[in-house]
């Protein structure tokens, strides 16, 4: 299992702050993103990719391990 | 000894003492935006003791800040919030040289205004602001004291601290449709609890205490009192010069205008017709007060030109005469225009008035 926490305009898509997804093995982070894209269509929404508590490149080809937790972070506008 | 007095509470504080306070009043800090962050940054910042205090904001009050710009009075409603905040600094502590800058920050005046400051703090509410305080400060070599909000959510962080990570390391697509207050709303505490934290990253700066919040973003939940920590770096791409820093924010668009609107001022000698054409393109165009210099000479040839003459320039359909525009807008000349369509159609033009006898004084 891992976790997936939202934030900002994405948890607003997503309609939850986290939930927890079984993975198959060999899910690659970018694959993840791929299937969360698919079933809320971030669209034209941004944002930045933690994998445990650490900003990593979307394009990286990091395999997701059990007990991973994973964040989208959106910039904010507001001030 | 006054001073003393004032600051009694800081002081006796053995992370800051007199020296600390020393090191707060020697401290300069620009907060941009003077919204609901800047009104929780600003009146801290002051009565810590900050020695000089610019703050820039274009906006004036409005009846819908109040219940977050928690600086500002009723009556003020309709006046410019630099000043205000300004006036809200003077009667808390005297004692802080505040400077209200009621402009709009913008690529042209920013650099010079980080310049004059040791601190930069985004308190600002839109995206594309914050690229360019970004970008500013890495051109000056500043930190940038980052906040902002989605609703009951908020983001902190310490950009370019010493040489640190930046909002472009954090944020590298430049996307721009980010939903501000106005659009997404907001509770005044929450811009509150934000602007605190901006402005103890801010003090802890200037005093050289504790762990500034440089390659971490701090992601506050104001609903269940959830913060979290991330981590992030410096990307290898990420700095900026100052050459680049113009380029980007300070290029204007090309501005093109139809022959048949500067007819008239063919004679005028204050105004210089530049065909950029190789020599033996045609057709060929001579008026009265015209030079051919071709593009791939332009650079070379500056010296013909005269900065304070109207410049319109063409080539043969409006393409090169484009590129002639943004090299001479690079060498700093103002009052020059592309001509739309270039010589074909200034040919066309000027045959239709030849055939209506307007013109006479051309020579194909």
């Amino acid at each position: 299992m891992i976790e997936v926490k939202y934030f900002g305009a994405v948890a607003e898509k997503t309609k939850c702050e986290f939930e927890t997804l079984s993975f198959s093995e060999q899910c690659s982070l970018q694959k993840l993103l791929q299937d969360l894209n698919e079933k809320y269509e971030f669209e034209s929404l941004t944002f930045s990719v933690a994998v445990n508590q650490k900003i990593v490149s979307k394009t990286s080809d990091y395999t997701l391990q059990t007990s991973d937790i994973v964040a989208l972070l959106p910039p904010f506008a507001g001030g | 000894m006054s001073s003393l007095t004032r600051y009694n509470r800081q002081i006796i504080l053995p992370e800051i003492g007199e020296e600390g306070q020393e090191k707060l009043s020697r401290s300069k800090v620009l907060v941009i935006g003077a919204g609901g962050l800047g009104a929780a940054i600003l009146p801290y910042l002051a009565s810590a003791g900050v020695g000089e205090i610019g703050i820039v904001d274009h906006d004036v009050i409005e009846i819908s800040n109040l219940q977050r710009q928690v600086i500002y009075k009723t009556e003020a409603i309709g006046k410019s919030k630099a000043k205000e905040a300004k006036a809200m600094i003077a009667e808390l502590n005297p004692l802080v040289k505040v400077k209200a800058i009621s402009e709009k920050l913008s690529g042209r005046n920013a650099i010079s205004l980080f310049e004059k400051y040791d601190i930069i703090v985004d308190a600002t509410d839109n995206i594309a602001i914050k690229y360019l305080i970004n970008d500013a400060c890495l051109v000056t070599h500043k930190p940038m004291v980052y906040g902002s909000i989605f609703r009951f959510q908020g983001q902190v962080s310490v950009f370019n601290y010493k040489n640190g990570p930046t909002y472009r390391c954090l944020y590298p697509e430049e996307n721009l449709n980010a939903a501000n207050c106005e659009e997404a709303g907001v509770l005044g505490v929450s811009v509150g609890i934000i602007g605190m934290l901006q402005a103890n990253e801010v003090l802890k700066m200037i005093l050289g205490i504790g762990a500034i919040l440089s390659g971490k973003i701090l992601v506050y939940n104001t609903l269940n009192n959830e913060q979290q920590k991330y981590d992030f770096e410096k990307n290898d791409f990420q700095s900026i010069t100052r050459e680049a820093f113009e380029e980007k924010y300070n290029k204007c668009e090309v501005e093109e205008v139809s022959f048949e609107s500067v007819l008239n001022e063919m004679d005028n000698d204050e105004v210089l017709f530049l065909d950029v054409r190789n020599v033996d393109e045609s057709p060929k165009i001579s008026l009265k007060n015209q030079i051919q210099i071709p593009l791939m000479h332009l650079e070379s040839k500056l010296e013909k030109l005269d900065k304070k003459q109207t410049i319109y320039i063409f080539c043969q359909s409006g393409i090169r005469s484009k590129i002639a525009f943004e090299l001479l807008q690079k060498h700093r000349f103002k009052n020059i225009k592309s001509i739309a369509g270039g010589a074909l159609a200034m040919r066309n033009l000027l045959e239709e008035k030849k055939d209506s006898h307007e013109f006479t004084n051309f020579i194909f």
